[in-house]
């Protein structure tokens, strides 16, 4: 016979201390027992610690007995234009094995699983630092010969297998290697451990990577809508016919959502905010699009965190069963679930009368006692007394609207409503940038005082500026995203600082050229 | 130990007949063996510490051979265990990462390949270079070119690998010389097979001991006078020695090849690459025939002149394939053949990079760039050149998602050494930032995100020592942090001893986890338990004591409120001198195996089992990450935002949390939001747990009514 003129080349791509060393041992020896010519080898180190890693696997299309005792000289690295396959345990290190050159369209196949890891950088950003992933898979698409992705991680969890299992078996249904069935499992079984499990997640892998159709879908998971009441019927009607079909489902949930959080009339009172606004949407003509906008963001901040809201979030029934499908809890084995709370002169205040919390906050500050004084306590939900006091605090609803932090809170909502709408005179687009600028509102203690203090910065030295046409309108908008941006990149505060200046530059050298 | 060998430790006892099969560093391990050595030792680190852990666990077998198996506590010590190959002729080997650890050996090296050795002596180094690599990047061939050491670089090939390891103690023997053989990390974990011989008792052994000292002998002392006759002998007998050993037992090959006017010289390591690049680019093919003459280095250092020149005579060029930099080889050839009057181009860094690994591509660029340089006849040089370009174009069209966030390894989840981090940036916080020098261990991957702590790193066990010109020039105190493994490899005596001794102030943390757990949890001398079950003895605290610090805090390093607050003690305190807190928490990877193990156990026993996890109640989360920011937890991570009406995704704890508590701990410490909580199962309750557990459920469902505030 011919002698091969290339081997067979795999890249797997993982994550240190997930395994990877075992699916290239179950390749390898796969490989052997089927009698063909094999090596392997990896870089593993302190990568081992989480980090990303490679294995790499060369195996001969040909049995040693075919060769005629000629050996093969195999390679230790991977070259680009010359990977068959790489094997990815994540999405992002297949789109890290692409980006170092290794899918090429005239052989690469890509099996990847669909999940996500997120690397630190993604995970520690104030706000959303997560890569893109249809960015990923448009890559593969576009560079890879073939592939084969979905969620292997999700197919691992249901068969109690390790993802390198269904891996393989997504491996084994590519067809691209001269090795059999049985070569594998076998492979699988002598390593022993948890044997059983992976053969199951191995047959799983193989018959969802048979029936996988063209391209992979990503499925966001499912948000939890809030469940409608009878309560809000007539409200609901009359919100349908008012604002437009854009907006008015996110409007209706977040009329539910106040009424849960406070009252009927408290959302009627939402309902009442956006009447303007749906207005200036419709001279400015937006679309429904800014109304919707700033309705999503209107029900989030008149649901402001405070500690009669997470009382009640945590007391609910469900959040109970939810905690204890989690732990895999049977029936009538205990759970017990502790709360970690470092209450505060601030959240204390906050739930005060007005003129109470006044008095209290200005003492604290003369003092210096608002940042030290936290209470760190351990509470247990699932106890008499830990329940009873979370209980207790969450039936001070009612008396929300007398309090501190309610009063404040309107307060500047109000202020934020009619920035959105005098902005919406000049320009949809600059009411909908301001309306963004909620997200920065968000969390307690630092993390609340920070934002607002970013919000503050911003709507003084860009927002105003704006609408006063100091700034040009040309420039107003990105002027203001590219301050939320950096507002939200560093908790230090360097990103927005730096923002602001270079926006000022740039506003006073437009203005001079005029 | 991280892994179990035990078969690995089986395939030692092979006799002749047998297939061996297994990764690179075992083959040299069996070769050891093979090769009748008396004596083995070394200092863990990627990638040779399998080697040592092997051994390690092969207690049985080396018994039976008679083979003394020492766990160094540094690579110097390892070095200066070669002594027994000074004076006796016992056969030995030792083991470290490099250039690292080499550098940490090089006195005890100098000192031995001075006066030279009797019996043989290999020393098997990991050569930490290219992807992968943790350590600075240089090459290890320096040390083999100073001190007379010759440096074997077999071809990544386990029968080439073997023979290598036999002939070097051969070589060693003959020239009376230490021997180096260097394995890149690829090589090290590089799978294959060979055919095995029987293992060999060494000439003396603890089984048949050495009776008599040795007579004594002034050749044999690194001292002068002899010292000027041994450096004589180095160059004038012991290379010549060994150049007609390797040329007489062929130790470095030749493949022939039809194009011979030009040709290529490379380190036996990197052969299998360039023979790769050769077959991508049709001038070879996939058994070793070649069309370019190879000249394959399996020695990297000495080279023999004589068969240099005959491979280079007739050849209008030749291209030097070795990595890194200085150029060694390349010079060295170069000045070979000016002294012969070869004319034959030397080609090398150029068509190949100064820094950075040979990968497959730089590789096929670097020879392609060689050919299109020299254009040999009979080769085309056109479609070689377009490879080549198509390889940079591919590159440049992927870059489009060049913008990868990078994936740096991290503290394990449940890391005892995480909470110290987060501590240290709660008290940076209140005093402001200070001057941290780092060290090697676990612990420098708070150098990375989202910790970014550490100045500097200036080797293993050094954190304390490289402070000492920065803390009187800085109106802070100075914090070194350095782990157990560093403290006894090196920092008790440069670090500690030198800080006292100079009346130096400053913070010394020391993580005690137990194990030097970056290599793969090694034991050493202040672990919980040693190989044989029983605990070393030693103790950090009390040996600090003994040398005389008096300002000493041992703390459970989880707890990060009581950290921060010591942390804050020791940097304000107005005592003058080293403030030592030992941060004390078993490695995590350790104690789960323990743990799953008992666990599993007690379970099929029906004895209780309490399992703990942590979690964020994504409704209470905001999407500010700041848990996130403190702590850098795997377990710890993101998910899409499950509220519709919010788009940044939340917090949330994976299954693989082990329930370390550090999460409440900075939710406390650093006063974060109320969306923590810790859930504790039990399983296989009693039926107090029971009782109690139905009673509050009964209260809870009273009082819970509707379910209508979790909608919110």
């Amino acid at each position: 016979m011919k002698l091969p003129t290339r081997p067979i080349t795999i890249l797997i791509a993982a994550l240190g201390g997930e395994g990877g060393g075992v699916l290239t041992d179950w390749i390898v020896s796969a490989a052997s027992s089927a009698g063909l010519p094999v090596q392997s080898t990896s870089i593993p180190g302190v990568a081992q610690r989480t980090g990303a890693t490679t294995y790499y696997i060369e195996v001969l299309p040909a049995a040693w007995a075919e060769l005629d005792g000629a050996e093969p000289v195999l390679a230790l690295s991977p070259g680009a234009g010359d990977v068959d396959i790489v094997l990815a345990s994540e999405l992002l290190e297949a789109g890290r094995a692409l980006a170092n050159g290794f899918v090429t369209d005239d052989r690469t196949l890509v099996v990847a699983s669909s999940h996500r890891d997120y690397a630190i950088a993604e995970k520690m950003a104030m706000g959303d630092g997560r890569y893109d992933s249809s960015r990923l898979l448009e890559a593969i698409a576009q560079h890879a010969n073939a592939s084969l992705i979905f969620d292997m991680k999700a197919i691992a969890r249901e068969t109690g297998a390790m993802i390198n299992a269904v891996m393989l078996g997504a491996l084994f249904a590519s067809n691209r290697l001269p090795i059999a069935y049985e070569a594998f499992t076998t492979a699988i079984r002598a390593a022993g451990k948890a044997a059983e499990a992976n053969i199951r997640g191995f047959e799983a892998g193989l018959e969802t990577a048979e029936r996988l159709s063209a391209a992979p879908v990503i499925d966001e998971p499912a948000k939890r809508a809030q469940p409608a009441t009878r309560r809000l019927l007539a409200l609901e009607t009359q919100a349908a016919e008012l604002f437009p079909p854009q907006a008015a489902a996110t409007v209706i949930d977040g009329m539910r959502r106040l009424f849960r959080y406070q009252s009927r009339a408290y959302a009627k009172l939402y309902v009442e905010r956006l009447k303007p606004i749906a207005e200036a949407d419709r001279a400015a003509r937006a679309d429904g699009l800014l109304l919707r906008e700033t309705a999503r963001h209107l029900a989030v901040r008149m649901s402001y965190e405070d500690v009669i809201r997470v009382a009640a979030a945590k007391i609910a029934p469900s959040r109970i069963r939810r905690i204890e499908r989690d732990m895999g809890a049977k029936r009538g084995e205990p759970v017990r679930i502790v709360e970690y709370l470092s209450p505060g002169l601030e959240e204390t205040s906050q739930v005060m009368p007005v003129w109470l919390a006044r008095r209290l906050l200005a003492a604290a500050e003369k003092r210096a006692w608002l940042r030290k004084l936290h209470f760190a306590m351990e509470l247990n939900t699932t106890s008499f007394f830990g329940y009873f006091r979370l209980w207790t605090l969450a039936k001070l609803r009612p008396m929300r609207p007398i309090t501190y932090r309610y009063k404040e809170e309107q307060r500047a909502i109000e202020e934020w409503l009619a920035l959105i709408a005098q902005a919406a005179t000049h320009s949809a687009a600059l009411a909908f940038e301001i309306a963004e600028c909620a997200r920065l509102l968000k969390g307690y203690g630092d993390t609340l005082s920070r934002g607002r203090s970013n919000y503050a910065l911003i709507e003084t030295r860009v927002v105003r500026p704006a609408l006063a046409k100091e700034i040009p309108p040309s420039a107003a908008c990105d002027a203001i995203a590219s301050a939320r941006t950096a507002a939200l990149v560093d908790p230090d505060g360097n990103g927005l600082a730096d923002c602001l200046a270079a926006i000022e530059r740039q506003n006073a050298l437009s203005f001079a050229a005029e | 130990m991280e892994r179990s060998f035990k078969q690995e430790v089986e395939a030692l006892r092979l006799g002749a007949g047998d297939i061996f099969q297994g990764e690179g560093i075992l083959a040299v391990t069996k070769a050891l063996l093979q090769s009748g050595v008396s004596y083995v030792g070394g200092y863990q680190g990627a990638p040779v510490s399998h080697l040592m852990d092997v051994m390690v666990q092969a207690r049985d077998l080396l018994a039976e051979l008679g083979v003394h198996v020492e766990a160094c506590t540094n690579e110097a010590a390892a070095a200066a265990m070669l002594g027994a190959s000074l004076n006796y002729p016992l056969r030995g080997a030792v083991t470290w990462k490099s250039v690292v650890g080499t550098n940490v050996a090089s006195d005890a090296l100098s000192n031995l390949a001075s006066p030279g050795v009797v019996g043989g002596a290999l020393i098997v180094i990991g050569e930490d270079y290219g992807e992968g690599a943790s350590i600075i990047q240089e090459r290890s061939h320096a040390f083999a070119m100073k001190s007379s050491i010759w440096l074997l670089d077999p071809r990544p090939h386990l029968p080439t690998i073997v023979r290598m390891v036999e002939m070097g103690f051969e070589l060693s023997e003959a020239s009376h010389s230490l021997v180096m053989l260097e394995l890149r990390i690829r090589a090290c974990h590089m799978t294959g097979r060979f055919a095995a011989k029987t293992n060999r008792r060494g000439y003396y052994s603890t089984v048949e001991r050495i009776t008599e000292p040795a007579r004594f002998d002034y050749a044999k002392i690194s001292h002068p006078p002899g010292t000027f006759m041994q450096e004589r002998l180095k160059v004038e007998e012991r290379l010549p020695a060994a150049q007609a050993f390797i040329v007489a037992n062929k130790l470095n090959e030749i493949m022939p090849g039809e194009i011979d006017d030009i040709g290529i010289i490379v380190l036996g390591g990197l052969a299998h690459g360039v023979l790769r690049a050769l077959a991508r680019l049709r001038l070879a093919d996939l058994f070793g025939h070649t069309r370019v003459p190879i000249y394959v280095l399996n020695v990297a250092y000495p080279l023999a002149v004589e068969e240099l020149r005959s491979f280079c005579a007739g050849k209008r060029a030749v291209l030097v394939v070795e990595e890194g930099y200085p150029d060694y080889i390349e010079q060295a050839v170069t000045v070979e053949l000016r002294r012969a009057d070869l004319n034959t181009r030397v080609f090398g860094k150029g068509p190949l990079p100064k820094a950075g690994e040979y990968t497959s591509d730089v590789m096929l660029r670097g020879i392609a760039a060689f050919l299109s340089e020299t254009r040999p006849p009979g080769v085309a040089v056109e479609p070689i050149e377009a490879r080549a370009r198509g390889i940079a174009a591919h590159k440049a069209e992927v870059a489009a998602i060049s913008d990868l966030p990078t994936r740096p390894p991290t503290f394990c989840t449940g890391c005892p050494e995480r909470p110290v981090f987060a501590a240290l940036k709660l008290v940076e916080r209140e005093i402001g930032r200070t001057h941290v020098s780092a060290d090697i261990g676990c612990h420098s991957f708070a150098t990375m995100l989202p910790f970014n702590i550490g100045n500097s790193i200036l080797g293993y066990g050094m954190s304390l020592a490289s402070a000492a010109a920065v803390a009187p020039n800085f109106d802070k105190r100075t914090i070194a942090i350095m782990g157990d493994g560093g403290f006894w490899h090196n920092g008790l005596v440069s670090g500690v001893a030198g800080n006292l001794f100079n009346k130096g102030d400053g913070v010394l943390i020391i993580m005690q986890n137990g194990y030097t757990s970056a290599t793969g949890q090694q034991y050493m001398p202040s672990s919980p338990a040693g190989r044989d079950g029983a605990p070393p003895g030693m103790d950090i605290a009390t040996t600090l004591r003994t040398v005389g610090v008096t300002w000493l805090r041992t703390l459970r390093s989880y707890g990060v409120a009581p950290m921060a607050a010591t942390l804050k003690e020791a940097m304000t305190s107005d005592e003058r001198g080293l403030k030592v807190i030992i941060a004390d928490g078993e490695c995590q990877l350790v104690r789960q195996r323990r743990v799953r193990a008992d666990d599993a156990h007690r379970l099929e026993r029906g004895a209780r089992v309490m399992r703990t996890r942590f979690g964020v109640d994504d409704e209470i989360c905001t999407g500010d990450h700041s848990c996130i920011r403190l702590s850098g937890c795997p377990s710890l991570t993101v998910k899409p935002n499950p509220d519709p009406l919010r788009t940044d995704p939340v917090a949330t704890v994976v299954e693989s949390c082990v329930g370390c508590g550090l999460c409440g701990e900075v939710a406390h410490a650093a006063v974060l939001c109320p969306s923590f909580y810790r859930a504790e199962l039990v399983k296989n309750a009693s039926a107090w747990d029971r009782l109690r557990h139905g009673l509050t459920r009964s209260f809870i469902r009273v009082l819970g009514g509707r379910d209508r505030a979790s909608a919110a």
